[in-house]
C-alpha cells in the first residue's frame, strides 16, 4: 500500500540496503481469474530455517510443521527461497510487503527494542525521528526491514490483522493492476477511498509509479517473486497463454519439489517474477551445496609432491567455509556428531548477521563468492580436550584475569585517548597467531607457496606473510621476541608441522601469553581440502594444552589475494580518534556550563 | 642507516651460478642492497636532518644509480620531486610506515627473501610486511585486478636473468627518501642477473609517459646476506608511524578529557 502525501512512490535511493535477505518471497495468490483465495507469498533468504525464526518472532507468522522452509502469515504463505541475495526489494517491481497489527505503537517499540544487531530489525525512520505517523484517512504507518533486504510496511488497519498487502512499483500503475486483475483474479476494491487496489482474499495488492520509471526485475532480489495458486495448472496455462501471458519457465514438478504439485513462471509487468503454482504445493527442497571433496573416491589420496620431493601444499586456499563454526563446543550439541546441511547453512547465516549489519549483503553474496562453498558441518573447532572446551585456566591466569576484568571494563568504558588504547587489530599492526588464521566474513583468503627449505604462508587480512624454514636451524635469540614469534617448521610424513615460539606478548589468543607455544599441522585430505590443527600450550594461562582444526578449501581458479593494505586506509582509526575528541570537548564544554550555571 | 658487516666474498667469474631443480639459476636466499639509492637514486651530496637529533638523521652523500646520471623528469614533475623533497619528513610514505612500492622496496635498508618455487616466486621484504607474489606460469601478463601499492608482478627467465613486469600500482609509493615519484601509470620491468653464488645485478626500467619523457633504468648489485642463520625479521612499524599520522587527534594533557573520575 502505502501511496502517502508526501512519498507518493517508493524511494528506493533513500535507504541503506539491508545487509542480504535471503529470502525470495513467495507470494502465492490464488490465480483462478475472479476467485480470490488464498494467497503465497514466496520470498527468498540465504538461511530458510533463520527467515522462519525472523518472522516468526518478529511478524507473529507461524511455523508449518509439514514445511521448514515457509511459514504461515495467515492471509498468506510466505516461502523462502535458500540463495545469495543480488540485493534488496526496493527498486524492484515488488517494493515491499505490509503486515498489520492491531496496537503499531505497541509493536514499533517492541522492534526498536531488538535493534539491529545480530537477525535483528532495522527500522527505518521518518525525518522527525520518530518511527511511526499517522496516515491522513487510513491509519498508523511505519517501516522496517528484515535482516536480508525485504522491506516491510507495518500498518495499524484493523479490518486486516496478519499479512496486509504486497506493493509493486509499477512504470504504469494502472496497466499492471489491470494485467494482475485479468490474469489471477482479484476484487477490484478501495482501501478506505484513499487507495485503489485489488483484493486476494484479506491480502491486498497495490501498484505505485517507480521513481524513475523504471523497476528493477525482481529475480535474484529479496522477493524474488509472488506465487498465484490455479487448480490445474496445464490447463490454466493454456488459457494464459492465449492471453499473451509469456512462461519463463513451464509448468513442471520442479527437481526436488516436495509435492506432486507443478509450478510454472510466468513474465508479468516490469519484469516481476510471477509463479503460478497447483494446490498442495509444498516447496521445493534447498541446495545447500555439496562438499568438493564429498564424493568418495576408491583411491586413497597421494598427496601431490614439489619438483623437489617434499608434500605440496601450495595454492590458493580459501576459508569460507569454515566460517562459522565456534571456537567450543556448545553444550546443547554435547553429543552432536556433525550439522545437518541446513543447520550449518542457518549457523554461518547467523555469523554473519552478527557481523555485517554495515556491509551490503549483495557485496558478500556475490563479489566474493561466499555462498559458493557450502559451509562446514562441523560442530566446533576444539577437538582436544573431548569436551570440546577450553580447558581450565591456572591459577596465575585466574588472578590475572581478576585484576584484568577490572581494567577490561575501564578500557570498555574509556574514550580512546590515542591509538594505544585500540587493539592491534584496529591499529592494523596484526592479527597474531593463531588469531589470523581464523576464517572471518570476508578476505579469507591463504596463499601457500614454497621454496626448498621454505614454506611461506601469507594470509589475505591484513597482509602479514610468515616464513617458515623446513629445515631445522637455531632459534632466534632471547632478545628477540617478534609478534608472530619465530617459527620452525618441519615435515611429519604429509603433513607441515609449524612450532612457533618467541612471542612479543603484545597480542594474544584467547588469553595466552608470551609463553604461548604455538604447534600447527597442516595436511592436504584431498585435492580441495587442506586441514589446519592448531595446538595451544601455555602452562602459564591453561592447565593443559588444547586443540582445534578446521579446513581450508582450495579455490585456485576464483581466488586472489588482494592487497589488504590495513594500515595505509585506516580511515577508521583517524574516525574513531576525531569522534573520541568531539565528545571531549562536548563534555568539557557541558561541564564548564554547569560550572558556569553553579556559579551563578 | 643500520651498520652492515657484510662478508661479501669476492665475485669469482668462475663460480658456477647455483642451479634451481629446472636448471634456471637458483636465487633463493635473503638479499640486500649497500648503498644509498634509498636516500636519493641520483647523486647527491651529504645533508642534515633534524637538528635536535645531531648526525643521527643525516643524509649520506652518494654516487646516483640512476643510468645516464638524471631521472628524466617533465618540468612539472621534477618541481614536484623538489616539493615532495621540501616535505619528505611528513610525507615520505616510508615515514608513515605506508608499503614502498617497486622498485623502493629493494634498495631499502633492510634484507628480503626470496622464495623462488615452481608456480611462483615469492619476495618478503623487511620493510612493513611488504611482499610480493610474480606469477611465473602465465602465458601473458594479466592486467592487475585491482591497483595496489606493490603492483602485480609477472616472472619469465630470459637465458639466466629473471625479467619480472610488473604494473597496477597506486601511484602513491615514491621512490626513496628524496621525494622521487611516479604515477599510477607506472611500469617497471626488472632484471634480476645473478653474477656469481652471492651477488647479482639488479636494474629496473621505469616507463611513466605521464611523469617522465622517456623510460629510464637503474642499476645495482644485491648481495646475499651471508651470516649463519639470516632471517628477515619482523618489522612491523606502524606503531612507530601513529604519531605522525594520528598525533593531532591524540588527548594532550592540556586537553580538556571527558573521562569518567
Amino acid at each position: 500500500m502505502a501511496t502517502y502525501a508526501d512519498a507518493k512512490t517508493p524511494r528506493p535511493a533513500t535507504i541503506p540496503s539491508a545487509s542480504a535477505v535471503a529470502a525470495a518471497l513467495l507470494l502465492g495468490l490464488t490465480a483462478v481469474p475472479a476467485a480470490a483465495g488464498d494467497v503465497t507469498v514466496q520470498l527468498t533468504t540465504s538461511a530458510r530455517s533463520e527467515a522462519v525464526k525472523w518472522y516468526a518472532r518478529h511478524l507473529d507468522c507461524e511455523p508449518i510443521e509439514t514445511r521448514a522452509e515457509a511459514i504461515d502469515c495467515g492471509n498468506a504463505v510466505i516461502e523462502f527461497n535458500q540463495g545469495p541475495i543480488m540485493g534488496a526489494s526496493q527498486g524492484t517491481g515488488i517494493d515491499h510487503i505490509g503486515f498489520s497489527f492491531a496496537d503499531l505503537e505497541e509493536k514499533m517499540a517492541e522492534l526498536e527494542a531488538v535493534g539491529v544487531r545480530g537477525s535483528g530489525v532495522r527500522l527505518q525512520r521518518y525525518d522527525d525521528g520518530s518511527t511511526l505517523r499517522e496516515e491522513p484517512g487510513l491509519f498508523k504507518v511505519g517501516r522496517i526491514f528484515d535482516p536480508w533486504g525485504t522491506r516491510i510496511e507495518v500498518v495499524e488497519d484493523l479490518d486486516t490483522l496478519g499479512f496486509h498487502h504486497v506493493h509493486l512499483s509499477a512504470s504504469d500503475p494502472e496497466r499492471t493492476l489491470g494485467w494482475y486483475r485479468e490474469t489471477f483474479g482479484g476484487v477490484p476494491e478501495s482501501l478506505r477511498g484513499v487507495q485503489d487496489g485489488l483484493r486476494f482474499g484479506e491480502v491486498w495488492l497495490f501498484a505505485s509509479e517507480h521513481p524513475e520509471g523504471r523497476p528493477a526485475p525482481s529475480a535474484g532480489r529479496a522477493i524474488d517473486h509472488l506465487a498465484f495458486e490455479v487448480a490445474d495448472l496445464d490447463t490454466a496455462a493454456v488459457g494464459l497463454r492465449d492471453r499473451g501471458v509469456r512462461f519463463t519457465m513451464d509448468p513442471e514438478r520442479p527437481a526436488g519439489g516436495r509435492s506432486e504439485a507443478k509450478r510454472g513462471f510466468v513474465s508479468a509487468p516490469d519484469n516481476v517474477r510471477v509463479a503460478v503454482i497447483e494446490p498442495g504445493w509444498q516447496g521445493v527442497d534447498a541446495d545447500f551445496g555439496s562438499d568438493a571433496d564429498e564424493v568418495a573416491s576408491a583411491e586413497p589420496y597421494v598427496v601431490p609432491r614439489t619438483p623437489w620431493g617434499t608434500p605440496d601444499l601450495q595454492g590458493m586456499w580459501s576459508g569460507n567455509k569454515a566460517h562459522g563454526i565456534p571456537l567450543e563446543r556448545p553444550e546443547e550439541l554435547a553429543d552432536v556428531e556433525e550439522l545437518t546441511a541446513e543447520e550449518a547453512a542457518a549457523r554461518r547465516e547467523r555469523g554473519t548477521l552478527g557481523s555485517i549489519w554495515g556491509y551490503e549483503r549483495e557485496w558478500r553474496d556475490t563479489t566474493l563468492g561466499y555462498v559458493k562453498s557450502a559451509p562446514s558441518r562441523q560442530v566446533a573447532m576444539i577437538i582436544d580436550p573431548p569436551d570440546g572446551r577450553i580447558p581450565p585456566l591456572t591459577e596465575e591466569a585466574l588472578e590475572r584475569q581478576r585484576n584484568a576484568r577490572q581494567s577490561f571494563g575501564d578500557y570498555v568504558r574509556r574514550r580512546p585517548a590515542g591509538p594505544e588504547d585500540l587493539s592491534a587489530y584496529v591499529r592494523c599492526i596484526t592479527r597474531g597467531v593463531p588469531g589470523m588464521m581464523m576464517p572471518s566474513i570476508y578476505n579469507n583468503g591463504l596463499q601457500i607457496s614454497q621454496s626448498p627449505g621454505f614454506v611461506a604462508i601469507q594470509k589475505e587480512m591484513i597482509h602479514e606473510t610468515r616464513v617458515v624454514p623446513t629445515d631445522e636451524r637455531e632459534p632466534l635469540g632471547p632478545g628477540i621476541r617478534q609478534w608472530l614469534g619465530d617459527p620452525q617448521g618441519r615435515w611429519d610424513g604429509d603433513t607441515l608441522v609449524v612450532e612457533t615460539t618467541g612471542f612479543n606478548g603484545r597480542t594474544n589468543y584467547r588469553g595466552s601469553s608470551e609463553n604461548m607455544k604455538l604447534t600447527e599441522r597442516y595436511t592436504r585430505l584431498g585435492p580441495n581440502r587442506l586441514e589446519y590443527q592448531f595446538t595451544v600450550e601455555d602452562p602459564t594461562v591453561w592447565t593443559r594444552p588444547w586443540t582445534g582444526r578446521f579446513e581450508f578449501e582450495l579455490d585456485n581458479e576464483q581466488y586472489e589475494l588482494v592487497e589488504y593494505a590495513c594500515h595505509e586506509g585506516n580511515y577508521g582509526m583517524t574516525n574513531i580518534l576525531s569522534g573520541a575528541r568531539a565528545r571531549d570537548r562536548e563534555e568539557a564544554a557541558a561541564a564548564a556550563a554547569e560550572t558556569g550555571s553553579g556559579a551563578q | 642507516m643500520p651498520a652492515l658487516v657484510l662478508p661479501v666474498q669476492a665475485q669469482d667469474a668462475g663460480d658456477p651460478v647455483p642451479r634451481h631443480y629446472d636448471g634456471n639459476p637458483d636465487i633463493n636466499g635473503v638479499w640486500q642492497a649497500i648503498n644509498t639509492a634509498h636516500w636519493n637514486l641520483e647523486d647527491h651530496n651529504a645533508a642534515g636532518g633534524p637538528a635536535e637529533y645531531g648526525t643521527l638523521t643525516t643524509m649520506p652523500p652518494g654516487q646516483g644509480v640512476v643510468v645516464g646520471g638524471e631521472i628524466p623528469y617533465q618540468g612539472w614533475a621534477r618541481e614536484q620531486q623538489q616539493e615532495n623533497f621540501e616535505n619528505r619528513w611528513r610525507e615520505d610514505p616510508e615515514a608513515k610506515c605506508y608499503l614502498p612500492g617497486v622498485p623502493r622496496a629493494t634498495y631499502m635498508p633492510f634484507p628480503f627473501q626470496i622464495l623462488q618455487g615452481n608456480t611462483h616466486i615469492m619476495i618478503v621484504y623487511g620493510f612493513a610486511e611488504a611482499n610480493r607474489t610474480v606469477h611465473m606460469d602465465k602465458e601473458n601478463p594479466e592486467p592487475a585486478p585491482i591497483d595496489s601499492w606493490m603492483g602485480r608482478s609477472h616472472g619469465r627467465w630470459e637465458g639466466d636473468t629473471l625479467v619480472v613486469e610488473a604494473a597496477g600500482f597506486t601511484g602513491q609509493a615514491w621512490f626513496d627518501r628524496a621525494g622521487n615519484f611516479a604515477s599510477d601509470t607506472l611500469r617497471v620491468t626488472e632484471r634480476y642477473t645473478p653474477t656469481g653464488p652471492n651477488t647479482m645485478t639488479y636494474e629496473a626500467t621505469l616507463e611513466d609517459p605521464n611523469v617522465f619523457t622517456r623510460p629510464w633504468t637503474i642499476r645495482m648489485p644485491l648481495y646475499r646476506r651471508l651470516e649463519d642463520n639470516v632471517r628477515v625479521l619482523e618489522y612491523k612499524c606502524v606503531e612507530f608511524s601513529e604519531e605522525l599520522l594520528y598525533g593531532h587527534l591524540r588527548r594532550r594533557e592540556d586537553t580538556p578529557t571527558g573521562d569518567d573520575p
